[in-house]
């Protein structure tokens, strides 16, 4: 049935017009597939793209919400999709880089994508309930090996990007916290606050407000820079663990086999989205920092992701052998 | 207290302006026309008005986009009344005497009694928010995963009280309803289970698919079964108002559900429905008639209705006081707040009062805007009932169709409906009932995560359960229900097997 239904799909592509129709894309809507629940960061972000694409490529830019399986579903449509340029996915971090490597996917992340360029970044967040006696990245080190598995950490659901930063972090650090997964970021953050489980590696925009109001502490960010919500917390590396840098982000990714001439617009526009200042000051809101980077670029950023947790779970794999 | 009056006198003050009345109404309205749609959801709406709300004041834009979800809770009863199809999980039960009460003729006292019902659990669940908000967050706060486990239980043993007919096929359809929760992902480890190598089941089995085709499909292939130039609510339509006999007899059952809604409506994940369902529960166990529920009983409108209504008012109490959503709607105004520049958390009651307190006054004002869109529109939904059924069912599965498509943009949710519809015509036959199944539906997914992340957290001590003090009071209520259902039941056993429907 499936092969079936992508050999229809690919004759249909065949015989698309879409690579006479290019010298004048985009003649009707682009639809940006968000592969995620609206509301959420990645679908806040595909807002505010699309709102800057409709008045930079005169067309009507409609966000199109196609949720399930932590984003899998929604970019694997993607990846099927005709690629005609008039379909798009605004990926995260997840579905592309973790997902592939951590369970089984249609989609290879370096062959079946095309990606554009990364639109925003956000860092995650280490934050701890803030009864613990633990105030720095050292201090949980220590207080995990002096209690080992005793520290618990939620996350958005197993084999997402907040477990696997976790796992990541115990390999380097050489402690073991015991996971306990929730249904999405919130939950875990909810939890942390309400003491269920001790820490998080959670994302900015969650973190944010809970810090201020001293409801959990905030120990350190995972990207490789400071974050310039929270200039105050060091990097995770900053504090002496070496080789350590995640960060979330959300990308413009097409279906494999679009026209270059599309692309290169398209990569056009972004880079002119990346300085605007009104994106700047939407993506601010939600604590995400405007980027651009070339297809090349973000090419190169998936295929080093892939490969960090390839290596991990080589390494998770072994110890446990 | 004194203070909160002022603050709240306050906050009408930021409503009462032109722009923000005008989008407290835009609001109700577009609330109203899509609860009444099945399955077209406040998700869908909100999120497809979200980014027409960018222009506006971050007050006015969550004014609107909370009369929407509020607005959506008056409307999902009338389907579910008229045509026996709940659009939300939060009226599943309603279905049960309202489509009774439609298939008397009594279709308009049962509209007007929910939306008199959700007028009043409104306001109140308003005021438990403006005077109760922090005490109770904090009280939402202190369930944890064994608690929440217990509670899911307690919602099970409510979901054996439902049923009207066979103890023994009310449970086999819980357990039934359990088993199509425990397809999708494997929450402790990411694997997809039971998904049969469908992608689109990997997030488990659409609730809309699924009450839609068991309620709202079954009703119709039940019908065309027979003669189809028979209007399914034959009977003459008699009173379009409750009388005063009626509104008496419902509003011990109207401030019961409210109660009830008020309290779980702050609980995150299944709060409202659980409210919806057990405050049901509540009145067949408190009526001196039990029997007449599931024949048109008013109170099993009246009692789900009011809570349902409640606890979509106080599930913003979390969301407010602490910034942390509880439901899909409650995740999606964290992302208009945050979008309007406003983090949601502990401290949006000090730093933006107007926001909290202009929210508050809108959802009175709103409420109020609602029951006086609402009542009117009762004579026309009845007369919707008299057109001939061959042009009725079609509008049933068309619209039937696009809401079950609008939850998730997949036309396999489609198939889904249809095939759920074709299930419940079977289990028609078979005299089971589908709501004891969507219970178990909603309440399994639930009941295992927190059972199992009780195991992690307590380290496979299954002791947990009965030493957290509510998940034990929990658990000891499971029992005593489940006694007091089972003993009367084995001995009426023998006239009730008899008794005609």
């Amino acid at each position: 049935m499936k092969t079936l239904m992508a050999a229809v799909m690919s004759v249909a592509v065949l015989a698309s017009p879409a690579a006479m129709a290019q010298e004048k894309w985009p003649t009707k809507t682009i639809k940006l597939i968000v592969p995620y629940a609206p509301g959420g960061y990645t679908d806040l972000t595909g807002r505010i793209t699309a709102r800057f694409l409709e008045k930079d490529l005169g067309q009507t830019v409609v966000v199109e919400n196609k949720p399930g399986a932590g984003g899998i579903v929604g970019t694997d449509l993607v990846s099927k999709s005709a690629p005609d340029g008039y379909t798009f996915c605004v990926c995260s971090v997840g579905a592309v880089s973790v997902a592939p490597v951590a369970q089984t996917t249609q989609y290879n992340p370096l062959k079946d994508l095309a990606p554009i360029s990364i639109v925003s970044t956000i860092p995650q967040t280490v934050i701890v309930n803030p009864k613990l006696p633990i105030t720095s990245i050292p201090e949980l080190i220590a207080y995990a090996k002096a209690n080992p598995g005793k520290l618990t950490y939620g996350s958005s659901g197993a084999g997402g990007l907040m477990h696997y930063s976790v796992q990541l972090f115990d390999t380097r650090t050489g402690t073991k916290m015991l996971h306990v997964p929730f249904k999405g970021g919130a939950p875990a953050t909810a939890a942390v606050v309400a003491g269920e489980v001790d820490l998080s590696f959670t994302n900015m925009t969650d973190a944010l407000p809970q810090m201020e109001a001293g409801t959990v502490r905030g120990l350190a960010v995972t990207s490789g820079k400071r974050s310039s919500f929270a200039p105050n917390l060091p990097t995770v590396e900053e504090t002496g663990v070496k080789d350590f840098s995640v960060e979330s982000w959300n990308g413009i990714i097409a279906p494999p086999g679009t026209p270059q001439p599309i692309i290169a617009r398209m990569s056009e526009a972004l880079k002119k989205m990346a300085a605007d200042p009104e994106v700047k000051e939407a993506f601010a809101k939600i604590g995400a920092s405007p980027v651009f980077t070339t297809p090349a670029e973000y090419q190169a950023t998936i295929a080093k992701e892939v490969a960090q947790w390839t290596d991990l779970l080589k390494e998770i794999k072994s110890t446990k052998n | 207290m004194i203070e909160s009056l002022q603050l709240l006198g306050h906050g009408f003050g930021i409503v009462l302006t032109f722009d923000n009345l005008l989008f407290c109404l835009i609001g109700a309205l577009c609330g109203t026309l899509i609860g009444v749609l099945p399955g077209l959801g406040p998700v869908a709406t909100i999120s497809l008005l979200l980014p027409a709300t960018f222009a506006l004041e971050p007050v006015g834009a969550i004014i609107m986009l909370s009369g929407i979800y509020y607005g959506a809770q008056y409307g999902g009863s009338t389907t579910a009344i008229l045509v026996n199809i709940p659009g939300e999980s939060t009226s599943v039960v309603t279905a049960i005497d309202g489509y009774r009460m439609a298939q008397q003729g009594r279709a308009g006292e049962a509209l007007a009694i929910a939306a008199i019902g959700s007028f009043i659990a409104g306001c109140i669940g308003t005021l438990t928010i403006a005077f109760a908000g922090p005490p109770l967050a904090r009280v939402a706060q202190s369930f944890t995963s064994p608690d929440y486990f217990s509670l899911m239980v307690f919602g099970l043993v409510c979901a054996v009280v439902l049923a009207n007919g066979s103890l023994f096929r009310a449970v086999a359809m819980i357990v039934l309803g359990l088993l199509f929760g425990m397809i999708g992902m494997d929450v402790n480890t990411g694997m997809p289970r039971l998904t049969g190598d469908f992608i689109e089941l990997s997030d488990g089995v659409s609730f809309v698919a699924i009450a839609l085709g068991l309620f709202g499909v079954a009703e119709v292939i039940c019908n065309l079964e027979q003669d189809t130039t028979r209007a399914i609510n034959s009977a003459k339509i008699t009173n379009l108002m409750p009388s005063w006999a009626i509104l008496r007899q419902a509003s011990g059952a109207i401030l019961r559900g409210t109660a009830l809604g008020s309290l779980m409506g702050v609980l995150p994940g299944g709060g409202a429905t659980m409210a919806a369902f057990s405050s049901y529960a509540l009145e067949k166990k408190v009526s001196r008639t039990p029997s007449r529920f599931g024949r048109g009983a008013i109170e099993g409108v009246a009692a789900p209705e009011s809570a349902n209504n409640a606890a979509a008012q106080t599930s913003y109490i979390p969301l407010l006081t602490m910034g942390l959503p509880t439901s899909a709607t409650m995740a999606l105004m964290v992302g208009a707040l945050t979008l309007h520049g406003i983090a949601p958390g502990p401290n949006v009651i000090t730093r933006q009062p107007d926001l909290f307190w202009g929210l508050i006054a809108s959802m009175f004002i709103g409420n109020l805007m609602l029951i006086i869109i609402n009542l009117p529109m009762i004579g026309l939904w009845v007369r919707l009932l008299r057109l001939p059924y061959r042009f009725l069912f079609l509008l049933i599965v068309v619209v039937s169709s696009i809401g079950v498509y609008s939850v998730g943009n997949s036309v396999f949710d489609i198939y889904l409906m249809i095939g759920f519809g074709l299930l419940g015509y079977l289990l028609r036959k078979l005299d089971a009932e589908p709501a004891p199944m969507l219970m178990g539906f909603v309440l399994g997914p639930m009941l295992e995560e927190n059972f199992r992340r009780s195991l992690i957290t307590g380290r496979g001590d299954l002791s947990v359960f009965i030493q957290k003090p509510i998940s034990l009071a929990f658990l000891i209520l499971s029992v005593a229900l489940l006694i007091s259902v089972a003993l009367p039941f084995i001995r009426k056993r023998r006239e009730e097997v008899f008794q005609d429907e």
